[in-house]
């Protein structure tokens, strides 16, 4: 059965239990509404229910305790108050399938053995307000019985009345008709009410008293809250700390890939230049010879330009054996736009980590790319400092202006780079009045 | 000559004394630095020339430099060439902080080019300076005096190339033009950066080095 009001919503149940106090139309039809007869089932079936609640609960808690002074009157008082529990489940159970009503289940504290789950429900407030539901349910359905029952027996009788005094020709009724049938049709309206407004009562009192507790749900909402907190936290640091080791373990891979390709490749290529060049000082005497190993001596070079380009590309020796002022020089001297590099204070960048040193190293590296091969600057400055905690590089050149980061452009591989390492990327770079890009990376990261 | 190498890399080594066997030379070659700074301990012969390479076993980062700079300091008229993965500035300063006679620093691909090398080798060990193209252009990048910015484009190029320790025939080979002309740059920078007249190469390779090291005083600054 779907439920017409949401858990917990406290103020749907005036409309669903008792619309006739907010609704002209459903007072109107107050008598013959789904509300009103929804009542009369409860009320009928809810007294019986409450009343052997009742006597359970008045007669354990006085069999337990008289019976405290000899022992047995404790574990008693435990089992009737533990018999609030599944009185209450069914309690919320009968209100949703009579009044369409959904009352959240509390949590009871659990825990573990005999003696303190025994403590546990003597100590529990839920526990305690179940109890006093059956009395308060008690007196609200009295009440609401003897309400309905008075006036519903009158307005049925005024109404029944009349039609059997005409019927059997009696000519004097104690009270005029004119009065009694009004009264009975008023009547039949009080007893709606009183039934809608039983209803509401009930329900309220089995939110406050058998549902859960607002502020132990608030309590728990809280806790759940910061559980939740304290997870994201942990997740959060422990997503920085792979990060962080995922950049570190990628620039040592390249470092090793460049190694590898120095030791192997690069001094392999040299000795076979090395070979080339000597065999072709010696065929001199024979041209076509000369000419074939001066071929292959020219391609060995260019090959190991290249090589030496690409290794470079992938992590410069210079950076790791001197750091990264002695790489900027390097870049600066191989860029073809003339490049002067500031480094107030060399030592002071070696405070940085690899990881930093690194990432401040190839932002350089494409932005001086950049300067020469799109911005078409004629200088360019470079200039790495330590600020704080960060290490700052502040390339600017005096090209055309209008870089952007455009996704997958190499720039924008190195804003991911330095966002790894935590740190910031600011590219400014307005059309016609050359490009400035300021880096700054954590020394720590 | 008699030529000491000293290259961890065997293969290298091999192409390198094959090389210079067949040019002529006498060459002993050696693959660790250890090992060739107790071959040219104080007592022993020094040979014509020592090429070097930086970055050699144990620890593969500057063995090689040490080295060197301890044999010079050991036997001062050793010329030694210095070959490196990577060339840069601080460790040129380093090893160029004295007499400048005899040495050289180059880019350890360059060896490739044998012409190129085998030019260098002799310069050096006839007591020239060799300056790998690459570091001049990063002292060039990184001085911060004022005075270059009067030099033209062309007179850059020449400043670039006296740095590297080539001598004005070789200037001119090199730019292709006449040694007048270049006599005629060089002297118009020397005046421009008030460098005095050298009659030799390495005093005037020595004059320009210093001249674009020196740290700027104030007011000098650009």
């Amino acid at each position: 059965m779907t439920s017409p009001t949401p858990p917990g919503s406290v103020s749907d149940d005036l409309r669903v239990v008792a619309p006739a106090f907010v609704d002209l139309r459903a007072l109107a039809a107050a008598p013959v509404s789904v509300a009103t007869w929804r009542g009369i089932s409860q009320l009928v079936i809810g007294s019986v229910v409450l009343l052997l609640a009742f006597l359970v609960l008045t007669v354990g808690v006085a069999t337990s305790l008289s019976l405290v002074i000899v022992v047995v009157g404790i574990p008693m008082l435990v089992a009737t108050l533990w018999l609030c529990r599944p009185f209450a489940e069914l309690e919320r159970a009968r209100l949703h399938a009579q009044l369409a009503v959904e009352i959240p289940a509390p949590r009871y504290p659990q825990r573990v053995g005999v003696w303190a789950s025994w403590g546990g429900v003597l100590a529990d407030s839920r526990t305690w307000a179940h109890a006093a539901y059956i009395l308060v349910a008690g007196v609200v359905l009295t009440v609401q019985g003897v309400l309905v029952s008075v006036a519903g027996g009158f307005a049925i009788g005024g109404l029944v009345y009349p039609v059997v005094a005409l019927a059997s020709g009696m000519s004097h009724p104690p009270i005029p008709l004119v009065l009694m049938v009004p009264g009975a049709v008023l009547l039949l309206w009080v007893t709606a009410l009183v039934t809608q407004a039983g209803s509401l009562a009930l329900v309220r009192s089995a939110r406050a008293l058998v549902g859960a507790s607002a502020r132990a749900e608030a309590v728990e909402a809280a806790r759940q809250a910061q559980l939740r907190a304290a997870q994201a936290e942990g997740r959060a640091v422990q997503l920085t700390e792979t990060r962080t080791a995922a950049v570190g373990a990628a620039d040592e891979e390249r470092r090793r890939i460049e190694r590898d390709l120095h030791d192997g490749a690069q001094q392999r290529l040299v000795a076979l230049g090395v070979e080339l060049g000597s065999a072709r000082r010696k065929a001199s005497s024979d041209p076509e010879a000369a000419a074939a190993l001066e071929h292959a001596h020219r391609e060995v070079k260019e090959t190991l330009a290249e090589l030496r380009d690409l290794v470079r590309g992938i992590h410069p020796a210079v950076l790791t054996d001197r750091g990264l002022d002695a790489a900027l020089s390097a870049l600066a001297a191989r860029s073809p736009v003339p490049v002067r590099v500031d480094v107030p204070d060399p030592p002071a960048l070696g405070r940085a980590s690899t990881s930093a040193q690194a990432a401040a190293y190839f932002v350089a590296a494409e932005a001086l790319t950049n300067a020469a091969k799109h911005a078409s600057a004629s200088a360019v400055t470079v200039t790495a400092t330590v600020a704080g905690q960060n290490l700052r590089l502040v390339i600017a050149d005096d090209g055309r202006g209008g870089a952007v980061a455009a996704p997958g452009s190499g720039l924008d591989g190195l804003r991911s780079r330095v966002a790894a390492l935590d740190g910031t990327f600011d590219l400014d770079s307005p059309a016609g009045a050359g490009t400035r890009l300021t880096v700054e990376v954590p020394c720590a990261s | 000559m008699r030529i000491v190498i000293a290259e961890d890399s065997v293969l290298l080594l091999d192409g390198l004394t094959r090389l210079l066997v067949a040019e002529g030379h006498d060459v002993t070659g050696y693959t660790t630095a250890d090992e060739v700074v107790a071959a040219l301990g104080p007592s022993a012969a020094v040979p014509d020339i020592l090429v070097t390479d930086v970055r050699m076993p144990p620890s593969h980062t500057d063995e090689g430099l040490r080295a060197a700079v301890h044999l010079r300091s050991l036997h001062p008229r050793l010329p030694v060439l210095v070959l490196s993965q990577y060339v840069e500035q601080r460790y040129a300063r380093e090893l160029f902080a004295g007499d400048v006679r005899g040495l050289g620093y180059v880019l350890k691909d360059r060896v490739a080019d044998v012409d190129e090398f085998l030019d260098a080798l002799g310069r050096v060990a006839g007591g020239g300076t060799v300056i790998d193209p690459e570091v001049v252009a990063q002292i060039l990048a990184r001085t911060r005096r004022s005075g270059l910015e009067t030099l033209t484009p062309r007179e850059r190029d020449v400043l670039g190339l006296m740095a590297e320790g080539r001598s004005n025939a070789a200037i001119a080979d090199r730019l292709v033009v006449g040694l007048p002309a270049v006599e005629k740059h060089v002297t118009s920078i020397l005046t421009k950066l008030d460098l005095p007249q050298a009659a030799d190469d390495h005093r005037r390779v020595l004059a320009v080095l210093r001249w674009l090291e020196h740290e700027p005083t104030n007011g000098e600054r650009p």
